[in-house]
């Protein structure tokens, strides 16, 4: 379908508090990043405070309805509907509070120069909803997906892990595991603490055993 | 230019087109976005046209999200009525179209090819290079006009399109040296406007530009 409205896109709670409105998967756009996020209550966060430092990506941040207080580089700006913060620097910290219910914000980004890669992170947080209902087999498979375009991204591969291991698919679990922890050294440490992985944290081969 | 940036869409500028049907607030430009094209297009009235009605013969993707108002949408055969919040999704080759359904509606247009690095199209720079020299700032609209050739400096359009610029600001020499470059670039496509197109009508009265034609 080529047309929706923001109130009929998925609505994914985050663990935040904020609601996820994954514009982007919907219309499975490849050529930009762009999502909405909306709160149900005023006070509650609308944007995660976060850098864009490890995608190096410029971000527009406009508000489609109701208010926000966002802080940026530790500065505070309101700005209601059609007002917007462009965040050129991607180092900056930035995040936002709903000023009131039911506000809405459109989230427009991409890293300058190079072609548009989906980012990791949707996946993971597509795969919310079936991890909060252990529907191991659906978040495995939001995984799955994603790993197709992205087969050596760190972040997936461990978090395909914990969903394998809560699963009960140990050896999958344990492979992607490891090849996370190959790829990246510092997921050897998450796991040694991931309450995901206490069904296999004692099997030889785990990282750090 | 420091790191971020807070504008409202009311700050924008607005640029009417040369036959007055389209109003664009150059957001782009004006942020200097650089993952994607970004603008807002105004419909002052209900009823004025919001979104050209046009395919993007390139492959570019976009997306249009109504800010403001309400908009209807043409999309290939079929036609939504699209209210504040609603977003509109039109791969590359589809018809697509939008007039305004209320005073003063707003829609972000955001716009790019998917597995390629964003470059800016010219059309923006050509756009307001026509708005600058309508409302008497030649200056103004001849850098816009500088850089939209910049951006495609081998297209027969650019060379067109500065020929009109030219011809519009009274430059008739320099009108033709475009044109000439235009025609050796692409007869075939040029020829047809050259018949219609009144931003020349100050030309057709010289001896050149029956030359040009013949």
């Amino acid at each position: 379908m080529s047309v929706v409205h923001l109130d009929d896109l998925d609505a994914i709670e985050l663990p935040d508090g904020f609601v996820w409105r994954p514009v982007r998967r919907h219309f499975d756009i490849r050529a930009f990043g762009v999502n909405a996020y909306t709160a149900r209550e005023a006070g509650g966060q609308i944007v995660e405070e976060h850098t864009e430092g490890s995608l190096g990506h410029e971000e527009i941040y406009l508000v489609l309805r109701g208010r926000a207080r966002f802080t940026v580089d530790g500065n505070d700006h309101e700005l209601g509907p059609g007002q917007l913060v462009f965040v050129r620097d991607p180092e900056l910290r930035r995040g936002a509070v709903a000023l009131d219910a039911d506000t809405a914000v459109l989230a427009l980004g991409g890293k300058p120069g190079v072609a548009h890669t989906v980012s990791a992170w949707e996946a993971m947080f597509a795969a919310v909803p079936a991890s909060r209902a252990e529907d191991w087999d659906e978040a495995i498979r939001i995984h799955q997906e994603a790993l197709e375009e992205q087969p050596e991204h760190g972040a997936l591969l461990y978090n395909l892990a914990c969903m394998e291991a809560r699963g009960g698919r140990r050896l999958d679990a344990l492979l992607h595991l490891q090849r996370a922890v190959q790829l990246e050294p510092k997921w050897a440490e998450y796991a040694s603490k991931d309450s995901d992985f206490a069904a296999i944290r004692s099997e030889p081969g785990f990282p750090g055993a | 230019m420091t790191g971020y940036e807070i504008v409202s869409i009311d700050e924008l500028d607005q640029y009417a087109s040369s036959d007055g049907t389209l109003v664009l607030s150059p957001l782009r430009r004006r942020i200097g976005f650089q993952p994607a094209g970004v603008n807002v297009w105004v419909g002052r009235k209900a009823g004025d046209r919001v979104i050209e009605e046009h395919t993007q013969s390139d492959g570019q993707e976009e997306l249009y999200v109504v800010l403001r108002g309400a908009a209807r949408f043409d999309l290939g055969e079929d036609s939504f009525d699209v209210t504040v919040g609603g977003f509109v999704h039109a791969p590359g080759g589809l018809f697509r179209g939008a007039i305004a359904l209320a005073d003063d509606t707003r829609v972000l247009a955001v716009g790019a090819k998917a597995e390629e690095a964003y470059v800016p199209s010219a059309w923006e720079d050509f756009y307001l290079a026509f708005a600058y020299l309508r409302g008497g700032d030649e200056a103004a609209g001849r850098a816009a006009m500088n850089e939209a050739l910049e951006r495609e400096p081998d297209d027969w359009r650019g060379s067109y399109n500065a020929a009109c610029f030219e011809a519009l600001a009274g430059n008739t020499d320099a009108a033709f040296e475009r044109l000439q470059e235009a025609l050796e670039r692409n007869p075939r496509d040029l020829l047809p406007y050259l018949g219609s197109d009144t931003d020349l009508d100050v030309l057709r009265g010289d001896p050149r530009f029956a030359e040009l034609t013949r």
